[in-house]
């Protein structure tokens, strides 16, 4: 990680793009294939008649600016720490769920979402450390 | 939940992990050499070949169940893909790194089971 390019290049602040473009895109994808969904349809199981939905279209555009983000966050980051860290839309999907979409959370529910928050900030912290070093 | 469900959600998490290691040996690659050569773009496109096909089999997944319910079995690749960089890529896992992507498992599948 030496050698790490500052400002919009940073490649922390293009992890943080890439969580955001996916958290966005995974509601749009709900919302989108619900509308143009046909669960009698075996063809549906292809999930290609999601194509019918724009909202599905807004989502792949997000999907692929996460994977350039993405691309570029692995030239720099190790896989074995960005990818934990980038599981944080694991928190954040259900919640927007929660809020967005008005999907129920259970109290376990709760709970998973709290160790998923404790996972990350153990793999977080050495990063945070390692950075004020720089 | 039907046994072609579960197939398909196990597929689609194959492909997603398998597309993620070969895209990290890609762009560890580019970092040291051009991009402009059969080896890296040949990575590329598998990966993301491999990610177009967890796409759509997600989307026929999206149909059929919550979004809150499907997607956290994605975060069981956490623990796949963190062991496989270390034992594919030789990534270094600090005891840290791992129990944090234990307990990031740990938490999704309660969230799916619940």
């Amino acid at each position: 990680m030496q050698n790490r390019p500052s400002g919009f290049c940073n490649p922390w602040l293009q992890l943080g793009l890439s969580i955001a473009c996916v958290f966005v895109s995974e509601l749009l994808l709900k919302r989108g294939v619900t509308e143009v969904a046909e669960p009698e349809s075996a063809l549906s199981w292809t999930g290609l008649n999601g194509l019918a939905s724009p909202l599905v279209w807004w989502a792949i555009l997000l999907i692929v600016a996460s994977f350039i983000s993405w691309l570029y966050v692995l030239r720099y980051v190790p896989l074995s720490v960005a990818y934990p860290l980038s599981r944080v839309v694991d928190v954040l999907v259900p919640l927007g769920c929660w809020f967005f979409l008005s999907e129920r959370i259970s109290a376990l529910r709760w709970c998973g979402i709290a160790l998923v928050v404790t996972g990350l900030a153990l793999v977080a912290k050495p990063i945070a450390k390692m950075e004020e070093r720089l | 939940m039907s046994f072609l469900a579960l197939l398909l959600i196990v597929v689609s998490l194959v492909t997603f992990v398998s597309a993620q290691l070969i895209l990290k040996r890609a762009m560890g690659f580019s970092a040291a050499n051009s991009m402009r050569n059969a080896y890296f773009v040949l990575r590329v496109l598998t990966g993301v070949v491999l990610m177009t096909i967890s796409f759509f089999l997600t989307l026929g997944l999206l149909q059929r169940f919550d979004l809150s319910y499907l997607y956290p079995f994605q975060g069981l690749s956490v623990i796949f893909i963190t062991v496989l960089a270390a034992v594919v890529l030789k990534e270094k896992l600090s005891a840290r790194l791992a129990i944090g992507a234990l307990l990031i498992t740990a938490g999704i599948v309660l969230v799916s089971m619940s």
